[in-house]
């Protein structure tokens, strides 16, 4: 996942590529900034993500996010499960 | 964890395996396949099999994308790669694929300016920073990839960008189905259905999986009692002479999918009348190309390619495996030849892909077969 808010992208051709699966993971909105959302995960990175495809977002709310995109919202209940199985990976 | 242990919970797994032991009809052997490589990843990580009776069998499908990509068109990547001022862009997996002159990894050795993203909107920044060159986006994967390559392509489009292109090969789930159900090879019982491109697409068109051909199918979560939960509902659906389209993961995946999604894929991407996969040859309609309105964008138009026809290599079985005719140890160069460090075929280079897996995680189960032996 990239590092952090802005960051150079990265993505190891030697372990996980998170891209490359069926892979998504659930983000918190940290700010809004046009189409754009500052998100961060479970374990406090963050990452910039766009968000046209779901609509207008709000800090706090929870994004299911694939290569850089929001394609979908979650609740709570619903993201939780999901963030938690990425930390491991 | 919170909400980790409750979806990798040995106690309930075990509980939920004694389930679906009690709905198995003596004598018959079930064929269930996970078409997602995510879920032959959870698979093998969790020794999901193990908590299944003999008599069922999970068969791994063509759901990795990487794994599917043909040598070819790897090789037309690369000779994108080498004209001069290119800049171009992938996945992290793509990176050693191999094709037949070559991987990316080499190319770049060579001399080529390849680099990795984490998402096609990276590609576009490194476009703006290198005005003075040509940057293409080598895109891959399913419904859940596909629109963040469409939404790429609109930014660039919006703000005048005109030194960026996708070299497309977009792929779509439900031809590749249909091409297995219709493979005299293999005999099927069931499927799990990909989580996160369901996502995107919602669960309707699965629907004739069900109705034509009378297979249940059931769109699962990436944790290990997700994906026994879905084995669960379909050996239920078997035993009770259904079949339907169900839901497992609906805490994430809405029924109807996406439509601003699905908008904008219509919008910037057309099919093509046939792609080639690896393994199952050629499916028409099972891939995407930009669409006319987005010409511009599209690498294949701007650059020529080689468009050449590679063979696998012989010693190489992963349409076997991709197929899942055979299993990835059946295959006689696994583990000798092909590694994940020296990977010969497609299936050995992702960790989503059903050999790489295996080799990471699923020896562990073999060692366990053997002591109990």
């Amino acid at each position: 996942m990239t590092a952090g808010w802005d960051a150079a992208p990265t993505c190891d051709a030697a372990g996980d590529c998170i891209t490359c699966g069926d892979v998504a993971v659930p983000l918190t909105v940290v700010d809004v900034f046009g189409p754009d959302a500052r998100c961060r995960d479970a374990a406090g990175r963050e990452e910039s993500v766009a968000t046209e495809l779901i609509g207008p977002v709000f800090p706090g709310q929870r994004l299911l996010v694939h290569a850089g995109v929001a394609i979908s919202r979650l609740d709570d209940d619903r993201a939780a499960g999901r963030a938690g199985a990425e930390e491991d990976r | 964890m919170k909400f980790v242990d409750e979806f990798r919970d040995a106690g309930l797994a075990e509980a939920v395996g004694a389930r679906i032991t009690e709905l198995c009809e003596p004598g018959r052997h079930y064929k269930i396949m996970e078409v997602c490589g995510g879920h032959t990843h959870t698979i093998y990580r969790y020794g999901v099999q193990d908590h299944l009776p003999d008599s069922v069998e999970l068969v791994h499908g063509p759901g990795c994308p990487v794994c599917v990509i043909p040598m070819g068109r790897v090789d037309d990547g690369i000779a994108i790669a080498g004209r001069d001022g290119v800049i171009l862009t992938c996945f992290g997996d793509m990176m050693r694929v191999p094709g037949g002159d070559g991987s990316f990894l080499d190319a770049n050795a060579a001399g080529a300016d390849i680099r990795m993203v984490y998402s096609p909107l990276d590609a576009l920044r490194i476009a703006r920073q290198n005005p003075d060159r040509e940057v293409v986006f080598y895109a891959i994967g399913f419904e859940t990839t596909a629109p963040s390559t469409a939404l790429t392509v609109l930014r660039a489009k919006a703000v005048g960008i005109t030194n960026f292109s996708v070299f497309c090969n977009h792929v779509t789930i439900i031809p590749a189905i249909k091409a297995i159900l219709d493979s005299p090879d293999l005999r099927l019982d069931a499927f799990i259905g990909p989580g996160h491109v369901s996502t995107v697409i919602g669960c309707r068109p699965y629907d004739f999986i069900a109705r034509e051909h009378g297979k249940p199918l059931v769109c699962a979560g990436f944790e290990p009692l997700d994906l026994l939960q879905s084995i669960y509902m379909i050996m239920k659906q078997l035993a009770d002479g259904r079949s339907v389209v169900e839901n497992q993961y609906s805490r994430v995946v809405p029924w109807d999918g996406n439509p601003v999604a699905l908008r904008v894929l219509a919008d910037v991407f057309a099919l093509r009348p046939f792609f080639e996969w690896r393994g199952l040859g050629s499916i028409s309609q099972s891939a995407l190309q930009l669409s006319d309105r987005y010409a511009d964008f599209d690498a294949e138009r701007r650059f020529a390619v080689p468009g050449v026809r590679v063979a696998d290599p012989k010693a190489c079985q992963c349409g076997e495996v991709l197929k899942g005719v055979l299993k990835p140890w059946e295959c006689k160069v696994f583990g000798t030849a092909c590694t994940p460090e020296t990977p010969i075929g497609t299936c050995m280079v992702s960790s989503e892909g059903a050999c790489a897996a295996y080799y990471t995680f699923g020896q562990y189960a073999k060692q366990r077969i053997h002591l109990e032996v």
